[in-house]
């Protein structure tokens, strides 16, 4: 007994000096991240993207002379949680920066604490508009609703040549900045030509879309667009299909997961989403990162994890553009980024309100993974 | 009309597989009068002890029967050790204890599987059905099939066995039941066998037709069963019955009609209020 008593003894003495050893010569990036509960596989894909992140950073030379390493908790996608972990990474870990790796509902609760500290904060692919309204230390490396409602129209419409639109959102904040730009393009540019003929809103935990889609089947749409989770999107598909629909059906970046190819199988095939990650890109670094998360992950790489590279990626760059580990000096090289080459698309800049502009990607499943079907790029778009 | 008809075909479907869930609950509150909120977890376990043989063997046919051996198991272990143990204290101990057990239940299933919604890409063997401009595909055939047969093997053996007899009997009064020479712990165990067996029908059930398994899965049904036992008249197996189809249908119809954001849960609760209100022993229910 006393033996283990002094073994626990050492090893607890051990686990305390690692803690804080070796803390000078590396630059610790913090991230909060979801790694267990509804959103966990999103967190996964998260943390393996930022360890390729590190490796290359590290690979590259480090920065500043030092190397890089990152501080993930687990969020577990509760705000309270959130909010609990990021006190931690700023008080006990002194990070230099955070890649908000997480859902809205946490993301949010933590902006105002990195606001609060002078900690420069970006958010990975989390939507909600509060997030960057917390003020300058927080930037978005995603697409607001509005920006990808827009998007998803002009692919119905130009890309799809859809003239009968049926709209089928989630009921929260994002499907309904997305059907609210989705009908602002319409207005727009397809005044007369194209109509919308339903908007129908189901709920967060709805499974079962039969009743949505025999509706659907009976006003004969050429395009459904369909936002929601790819837990939300995989049944849609699927089960449109079995109900005999044959219309193109349009999702966004939440679907972009391979669980949803895995939940629609068969059915998947010729949905379309608008999203961020190209899986066709041409450039160099995108494929080496597309070919190593696949063959070190076993699983396909999706826009979540592109999205925290980047925004890891985004933070290491302004760290060595800055020469320096200061909130305030890392925050304005963020608000300066210029053209960045990012995997999910060259970042031209932030607004100053921190969201990014970007092109929007959009990607066809072609024999069970996404292809390219083509780009977003028109800034009257793509701009916030 | 065309729409109309898919939409109650829809409906009967839903619930389908809502009576599917139901039905363990209501038999397990007939004989012993605990609300069995674990029973939730047990549908889940079904699914996923379902999932895990199909991925094996690759045959349907033994994850089902696989399954529902494993979750009769499980209830009668729930029942041995969590509720006959509480049986002597008030009706909401039994609840609490039930309640701990879903949840330590789910949070094993997240342990042991992970986190993650894992597909079920099993393939019933139904067809597709064309009739009059209306199609029924090949997985509402199947739910209805199956319900079907479950729910005529049930009334058989209720109506039918002298284990049904027993069955009854001790609903009615198990005190009585058992001083007419009737084993009322066997036939407690023996429902809570037919109940959790039910179940892991259901969870398999659930699992292909959304082709989604994961920890969670019962926790929605958890509470929506509570409230259909409740609107059936509690004990009611048939009514229990009743009050699922009735739901599935109204809240399919409401939403291809009515299209409220409202969410399609909150439906069984607002009948659930009515039901309290205006026929406070449900709809099948004896006043007692």
């Amino acid at each position: 007994m006393k033996c283990i008593k002094t073994l626990l003894f050492v090893l607890m003495v051990c686990i305390f000096f690692a803690g804080t050893s070796g803390a000078a010569d590396t630059i610790k990036i913090g991230l909060l991240v979801p790694l267990t509960g509804p959103a966990a596989a999103d967190g996964l894909s998260v943390q393996n993207s930022i360890k390729l992140a590190v490796e290359r950073v590290n690979a590259e030379g480090g920065l500043l002379g030092k190397k890089v390493d990152f501080i993930s908790y687990d969020d577990r996608m509760d705000p309270k949680d959130a909010v609990a972990l990021a006190r931690k990474l700023i008080e006990q870990d002194k990070v230099a920066a955070v890649v908000a790796g997480s859902y809205s509902a946490p993301s949010r609760a933590v902006a105002p604490i990195f606001q609060e500290e002078k900690m420069p904060a970006v958010a990975a692919y989390a939507v909600h508009p509060d997030i960057t309204k917390a003020g300058n230390y927080n930037f978005r490396n995603g697409f607001l609703g509005m920006v990808e409602g827009k998007a998803a129209a002009y692919v119905a419409v130009k890309m799809l040549k859809g003239k009968k639109i049926a709209l089928l959102v989630s009921d929260n904040d994002f499907g309904r900045e997305l059907a609210k730009g989705f009908k602002y393009y319409i207005d727009k540019y397809g005044k007369g030509t194209v109509s919308i003929v339903s908007q129908q809103v189901y709920s967060m935990q709805e499974k079962d879309f039969k009743a949505y889609l025999s509706k659907i089947k009976e006003q004969n749409p050429d395009v459904i667009f369909s936002s929601g989770y790819y837990f939300q999107t995989g049944p849609v598909v699927k089960q449109a299909r079995e109900m005999g629909i044959k219309a193109h059906i349009l999702g966004e970046e939440g679907a972009d997961s391979p669980k949803f190819l895995e939940i629609a199988g068969a059915a998947a095939e010729g949905f379309v989403i608008v999203t961020n990650l190209n899986r066709d890109d041409k450039r160099p670094e995108v494929k080496k990162f597309l070919a190593t998360y696949e063959s070190r992950y076993g699983i396909q790489p999706d826009m979540v994890g592109a999205s925290a590279y980047d925004a890891f990626m985004m933070i290491c760059d302004s760290i060595k553009r800055a020469k320096s580990l200061k909130g305030p000096d890392i925050r304005a090289a963020l608000a300066g980024i210029k053209d960045y080459s990012g995997l999910t698309g060259l970042v031209k800049k932030f607004t100053p309100e921190g969201e990014v502009v970007k092109d929007v990607q959009v990607q066809i499943v072609r024999k069970g993974r996404f292809r390219n079907l083509g780009v977003v790029s028109d800034p009257d778009i793509i701009t916030p | 009309m065309r729409l109309f008809i898919e939409q109650l075909l829809n409906g009967i479907a839903m619930g389908s597989i809502y009576a599917l869930i139901t039905l363990g609950l209501a038999l397990v509150y007939g004989v012993m009068r605990i609300l069995h909120v674990a029973h939730a977890a047990v549908f889940t376990v079904g699914a996923y002890v379902g999932l895990f043989i199909f991925q094996a063997t690759g045959s349907l046919a033994l994850a089902f029967v696989g399954s529902m051996v494993a979750c009769a198991i499980l209830g009668v272990v729930i029942e041995r050790f969590v509720y006959f143990p509480l049986m002597k204290y008030p009706p909401f101990v039994p609840l609490i204890g039930s309640i701990a057990v879903m949840l330590s239940i789910e949070e094993v299933c997240r342990l042991v599987a992970g986190p993650y919604i894992l597909t079920f890409p099993a393939k019933l063997p139904f067809p597709d059905i064309y009739a009059g401009g209306i199609q029924i595909s090949s997985t509402l055939l199947a739910v209805y099939s199956i319900t079907a047969i479950v729910l005529f093997f049930l009334w058989y053996i209720t109506t039918r066995t002298e284990l049904g007899l027993a069955m009854r009997a001790a609903s009615q009064d198990i005190s009585i039941s058992g001083a007419m020479g009737i084993n009322s712990h066997l036939i407690v165990s023996i429902t809570f066998v037919l109940g959790s067996a039910i179940a892991a029908i259901a969870g398999i059930l659930v699992g292909i037709y959304y082709n989604q398994v994961y920890p969670t899965m019962g926790a929605v049904p958890a509470y929506k069963s509570l409230a259909l036992i409740v609107v059936g008249g509690l004990g009611s197996v048939s009514g229990a019955v009743i009050a699922s189809m009735l739901l599935g249908v109204a809240e399919t119809l409401l939403i291809g009609y009515a299209n409220i954001p409202l969410p399609r849960d909150a439906l069984a609760f607002i009948a659930m209020i009515g039901v309290l209100m205006w026929r406070s022993e449900g709809l099948l229910g004896s006043s007692r």
